[in-house]
């Protein structure tokens, strides 16, 4: 195996290390977990309310704070879930199962210990992964020219359908309209205004800012108050010995490094993710241990794997960004949204082009990863004092540090009048159940799906046969027939509807 | 007479059929093209095609399948969290951050369904108003009039 990826990731290190980058890499992961941790708020409001903080940064010091913050929301979330039985997003849902368990029976410490090594370990793997497997992937990914990235979008979106949560239609639907929405501005080809409605700010397209901060930062908060008001009694057990005991590392190093696995590979697959990563190696765990039924009922193991899991998949999940430029989840989908304003295409580009944006941001991920851990376990009492503050003080400061995010990066009323109509969109697919994730992927994606359309069809001069007469993307396309199929299957579409429903 | 049995999904199909409508009628005066040069309509007329068929098919099925029905929406917290957004966004222009962040903030406290409290309220709202002015303006040094007329 070639291990030249190693000298390249010496000089990623070099890249992120300076004073100014490990900064922000600790600001981001102190905000990330901050924002994190607060119940019901999971990564992706976590990283839409924060978007706006990165803006006057440069690219890649940019771009390590808001992995920064994602890896905290992410790890914040566990906390939550773990101390008071709330997750902050579906991946850490299968963590509440054991790690609420552990934390009545006084464990809280051990397993908050074991989520937080767990994490670094599969952190560590997952930084090497990328390394490793980024370069020939995104080599590969050189060959590429319209049809295939084409190709390779419908894939992506496929499976994205398949992965997401409730109604398949609705998922498709959710997508197709983010797709349109992604279309708002002026045409690249012909200087055409599309669906901008007069309106200045929509000339160069919609701002994905108040899009995502309305339909997921603020619908969020409105769902919270819709409800009855929230008895959120944290652990009162004090958190102490948060190092786990020699015989929990005993108990636990196997479900780390089988989970380990399984996250860095559902990382990479579309439409895979955090989410799904967890959930698999929770029930991976049970299937493998001797005793099934302590699952539910404390079991470290519970607790290890999917943290591990979550956590390698959070870091795998880049790479299909970083080197196809396809953003496999809504989250990357930001990512994305948030490189492009940098002036950044993500793609196999980059790595040649920018090597030391792509292994400085490599690089970040193991930091932010150490960071995680060393402000995470002296800070846990911060943490559990957040927990308890009541959430009528909360949701107005976070109101408003929405606003003025959205604010300070466009100085315009439009903004924030879109930001409310979102809002109420985001609000009605609420009630109607669609689920917003698959929308945020086609709006990223549609200006880029359309462009390559376009140009597939200049050069077959107008014969869609181009897409089956080109291996690759014939071979990508029938990837995407084989997951239609699967999930037309009756027995495929019972294993994911259960899937989703384990908690 | 047909009976909705799904009201969820039929709401969601009417939504989709509404939007994908939408895409045709605001989109009507695009050309279209033809597939070897697609005009700047070309790629949205198929997404708002697609879009009505799917919203009729989820429409269509929740004629025939048994689903939830809608939860009543509480107009309170939706009402009061987009008026404190709009207000924000109407009168930092006019007068400056700090007293926009109060009134957003006092407005905000009127989504939830509890008794006004005054003063933890106006303490609240010019606490971080406060925080706010020295955060974003002094702090990080973003050009937001901290005051009216600036």
């Amino acid at each position: 195996m070639d291990l030249g990826f190693l000298n390249n990731l010496v000089d990623g290190f070099i890249a992120a290390g300076t004073l100014n980058n490990l900064l922000f890499c600790l600001i981001g992961c102190m905000l990330g977990t901050l924002i994190g941790v607060l119940p019901g708020i999971g990564p992706i409001p976590t990283i839409a309310m924060l978007l706006p903080a990165t803006y006057g940064l440069g690219p890649l010091t940019s771009l390590i704070m808001l992995a920064g913050i994602y890896y905290g929301a992410q790890y914040g979330g566990s906390t939550t879930s773990i101390l008071v039985n709330m997750p902050g997003e579906a991946s850490s849902v299968v963590t509440c199962i054991d790690g609420h368990q552990m934390a009545k029976k006084g464990r809280a410490g051990a397993a908050l210990g074991v989520a937080a090594l767990g994490s670094f370990f599969a952190g560590c793997v997952g930084t090497i992964f990328i390394a490793a497997f980024g370069p020939p992937l995104a080599a590969f990914a050189q060959k590429f020219s319209s049809p295939e990235y084409f190709a390779l979008m419908v894939l992506g979106l496929v499976t994205a359908v398949v992965m997401a949560h409730g109604s398949l239609v609705k998922a498709v639907v959710m997508i197709l309209i983010g797709l349109l929405f992604g279309l708002i501005g002026t045409d690249v080809n012909t200087g055409v205004q599309r669906y901008t409605f007069g309106v200045e700010e929509l000339w160069d397209g919609m701002d994905f800012l108040p899009m995502v901060i309305g339909m997921f930062g603020i619908v969020e908060i409105i769902k919270n108050l819709e409800g009855p008001e929230l008895a959120r009694q944290a652990m009162s057990t004090r958190v102490r010995d948060l190092w786990p005991s020699l015989q929990d590392f005993k108990d636990s190093w196997k479900s780390v490094v089988r989970g380990t696995g399984i996250g860095s590979i559902l990382g990479i697959v579309p439409g895979g993710g955090a989410v799904l990563a967890a959930f698999a190696a929770y029930t991976v765990e049970k299937k493998v241990a001797k005793d099934p039924s302590r699952f539910g009922k404390g079991a470290i193991e519970g607790v290890a794997g999917p943290e591990a899991a979550n956590n390698a998949a959070a870091q795998t999940s880049f790479i299909p960004l970083l080197t196809l430029g396809l953003p496999s989840n809504a989250i990357m989908a930001l990512m994305m949204g948030a490189m492009m304003i940098q002036g950044i295409a993500p793609g196999s580009a980059v790595m040649q082009t920018r090597p030391d944006l792509f292994w400085g941001m490599v690089a970040s991920m193991w930091i932010g990863n150490l960071m995680l851990v060393i402000i995470n376990l002296p800070m846990i009492g911060i943490w559990v004092k957040l927990l308890s503050m009541p959430y009528r003080l909360l949701y107005p400061a976070i109101i408003m540090f929405c606003m003025i995010g959205i604010y300070s990066t466009s100085s315009s009323f439009v903004q924030i009048v879109l930001t409310a109509v979102f809002t109420g969109f985001g609000y009605l697919l609420l009630r109607l159940d669609c689920e917003p994730a698959p929308l945020i992927l086609g709006f990223i994606l549609g200006p880029l799906m359309e462009e390559n359309l376009r140009r597939s069809m200049v050069l077959s001069r107008g014969d869609p046969m181009i897409f089956l007469s080109r291996p690759i993307s014939a071979s990508l396309l029938a990837m995407a027939l084989i997951v239609v199929l699967l999930i037309v299957l009756p027995q495929f579409r019972t294993t994911r509807e259960q899937a989703f429903v384990e908690d | 007479m047909i009976k909705v049995k799904s009201p969820r999904d039929f709401g969601a199909g009417l939504l989709f059929i509404v939007i994908g409508l939408g895409g045709f009628w605001f989109g009507r005066n695009l050309s279209v093209g033809v597939a070897s040069r697609m005009g700047p309509g070309y790629f949205p007329m198929l997404l708002s095609g697609l879009i009505v068929a799917m919203g009729l098919l989820v429409a269509i099925k929740s004629l025939v399948f048994d689903g939830p029905s809608i939860e009543k929406p509480q107009f309170r917290p939706l009402f009061f969290v987009m008026l404190s957004m709009l207000s924000f966004g109407y009168l930092i222009e006019r007068i400056g951050l700090a007293l926009s962040v109060v009134t957003m903030i006092i407005i905000a406290t009127f989504a939830r369904r509890a008794k006004f409290k005054a003063i933890e309220t106006i303490a609240l709202a010019v606490g971080l108003a406060v925080f706010a002015v020295f955060v974003f303006i002094y702090g990080l040094g973003q050009s937001l009039p901290a005051w009216w007329g600036k």
